[in-house]
């Protein structure tokens, strides 16, 4: 940083150039490098409000808690319900962030929670995403994939109203298939939106309700 | 709301940069602000006069250039700015980008994400030591 100009009225400019998203990015890198540090694989669930992430979360956990010590991160606005419905599944660990009025998670917040969890006896970490399908799509917290769970009943044009996000998405979970038709939703829409947006990225049907297709997204992350 | 932790990370590289500088008070902050990053310049103006004010500049302007969308088709090849639909950038309906040469939507982003500090105005010290 150096001195630009002295102007007339008595202020000087200063050349700063400093860019925010490689910063952002740099943050993320450093998530990155502190989960292989620590032998941590995390994933970030997003999705809208409502749409199954913690019922994706609370399954997964169930499933793989007999074989690996999971930890979950479950960022909201307010309150502790996220971590509530996780917590008793197995989880080693469950931490909530409470954003503040924040309308995403970011890399800081994530290394700032890092930082409460176990220094080991933690190889899985699920971060759930503020409920939202614009913001998280702009902040990366250096994770080894992001899953999106996009609900029927969000619509049949959900997919093409959000590019961004799933832009960014790793894996999709298609959410609540069970109540499609009682919304009148066709769900061939939105897996052909996906698919002409993103033609190698992988769609999974599921109902995390009663557990249908939550195999195969374990599948799908390698993690099973 | 992304607008204030934007705003947060501006102030705090500005504030870093004038206390380097061994002033207090800055009077403007230049930025370049791509397009996609969704952001209202008058609820980003907002917050960083709050965030000035509480750090000793409540005059603090911002002063923006914006950058265009730029997308490369991975149809045509070209390479240009994005089509977008009619209607404005909207923090709710984010735009379908599409090449400007062959209407595909199979695209990817060249350009428009940029956010950038630039430079910032900061106020000569006074005659008598004073950074007021």
């Amino acid at each position: 940083m150096r001195l630009f100009e002295a102007t007339e009225e008595g202020t000087v400019e200063i050349k700063i150039d400093e860019d925010i998203r490689a910063r952002q990015e740099e943050l993320a890198e450093r998530n990155r490098e502190l989960f292989r540090e620590r032998g941590i694989r995390a994933f970030d669930i997003a999705g809208s409000v409502g749409a199954g992430k913690t019922s994706l979360i609370a399954g997964m956990v169930e499933r793989l808690s007999d074989k690996h010590g999971v930890g979950v991160i479950a960022g909201d606005v307010a309150t502790t319900r996220d971590a509530e419905q996780v917590t008793g599944k197995g989880a080693r660990k469950v931490l909530q962030i409470n954003t503040g009025g924040m309308c995403h998670l970011d890399a800081r917040l994530v290394c700032r929670a890092l930082e409460q969890m176990p220094e080991s006896g933690i190889d899985l970490l699920f971060i759930e995403n503020v409920g939202n399908l614009i913001c998280p799509s702009y902040f990366s917290l250096g994770v080894e994939a992001r899953v999106v769970v996009v609900s029927a009943s969000e619509g049949t044009h959900v997919i093409e109203k959000h590019p961004a996000m799933f832009e960014s998405a790793d894996l999709v979970a298609l959410n609540k298939i069970d109540i499609a038709e009682a919304v009148q939703v066709d769900l061939s829409q939105p897996v052909a939106d996906l698919k002409a947006m993103r033609p190698n990225l992988k769609v999974v049907k599921t109902n995390c309700l009663t557990g249908d297709g939550i195999d195969e997204v374990l599948r799908e992350l390698k993690l099973a | 709301m992304h607008e204030f932790s934007i705003a947060s990370q501006i102030w705090e590289s500005v504030a870093r940069a004038a206390r380097e500088h061994g002033r207090a008070r800055v009077l403007s902050i230049a930025l370049e602000v791509g397009e996609l990053n969704l952001l209202e310049e008058e609820q980003l103006g907002f917050w960083i006069k709050e965030l000035g004010a509480r750090g000793g500049s409540p005059e603090v302007k911002l002063k923006v250039t914006e950058i265009k969308a730029l997308v490369r088709c991975n149809g045509c090849g070209v390479e240009g700015e994005a089509a977008l639909p009619a209607g404005e950038l909207n923090h709710f309906l984010p735009p379908i980008l599409s090449c400007g040469a062959c209407g595909s939507r199979d695209v990817a982003v060249v350009g428009g994400r940029e956010l950038r500090v630039v430079s910032a105005e900061i106020e000569k010290e006074s005659a008598d030591g004073g950074s007021g």
